[in-house]
């Protein structure tokens, strides 16, 4: 079970971070809701591995590809482009979508994960 | 007029003219393709890249995004500004043309595979259009 767990964790997490790099491309690399969100991720991911390292899992190959799996999201996660000095695109004007924020959503799909 | 910048789509900052709200709507449209478009590549990754959800989504993002360029070319866009979004809309349409587009798979879920819980991760990244809240979709 906990090897399913972290599996779905793991899928969601590689989601999250796809959308959290095309936002990159975006004007939300100078925003501070993408500064907060590579935060965030990196957290998720280092949390995940602390999980891994917890669990019962038996199967050493198992937990090997679990455990690489992760360390490629935590690489990604620490590799999202974001500018040294952000604020909120919002505030700032250049986001005009409305009150929703793409960052969020992205990483609001983590939690489709039930 | 006064220009101000409202969105970077595939690397080029897009400049509108204060209170132009039909440039706008296509800006903000592809600002949200373009984050759905990763997500739904990393999904191509997974084990969706086999289901039936993923291709459904492909194949509802390509007929939006058909309907968006039909849009975008009727629209009172100014011609330079049309062409430029015009040809974004294509690279985002080459990139959903990429994905698996058939559906006659086997959900993941009913074959076992996906244990994520009764949610779907190809129906959450198309929600990611949902963001856009303004301006409101255009009259045409």
């Amino acid at each position: 079970m906990q090897t399913e767990v972290l599996g779905n964790q793991i899928q969601g997490l590689n989601i999250v971070l796809g959308a959290l790099q095309a936002a990159t491309g975006g004007i939300c690399k100078s925003c501070i809701g993408l500064e907060g969100a590579k935060t965030k991720v990196g957290k998720i991911a280092k949390k995940l591995g602390m999980d891994l390292q917890a669990a019962a899992i038996c199967c050493e190959k198992t937990k090997a590809d679990l455990q690489s799996r992760i360390d490629s999201l935590s690489k990604a996660a620490e590799e999202l482009k974001v500018a040294e000095e952000c604020a909120c695109q919002k505030t700032a004007g250049d986001c005009k979508l409305g009150e929703p924020c793409f960052v969020n959503a992205a990483i609001d799909l983590m939690k489709l994960v039930q | 007029m006064v220009k101000a910048r409202c969105g970077r789509i595939l690397g080029e900052d897009i400049y509108i003219e204060e209170g132009d709200t039909t440039t706008l709507y296509f800006v903000n449209q592809l600002r949200a393709y373009q984050v759905m478009l990763a997500a739904l590549e990393a999904l191509d990754q997974d084990v969706c890249h086999d289901g039936c959800s993923l291709p459904t989504t492909v194949n509802k993002v390509i007929k939006r995004l058909s309907k968006l360029k039909n849009d975008l070319e009727v629209s009172n866009v100014v011609a330079e500004k049309k062409e430029s979004l015009l040809s974004k809309i294509d690279n985002f349409l080459a990139e959903a043309n990429r994905l698996p587009q058939d559906t006659s798979q086997t959900c993941r879920k009913s074959a076992g595979e996906c244990i994520i819980g009764s949610d779907c991760f190809a129906t959450g990244a198309l929600n990611l259009i949902n963001v856009v809240t303004e301006p409101k979709a255009q009259k045409i």
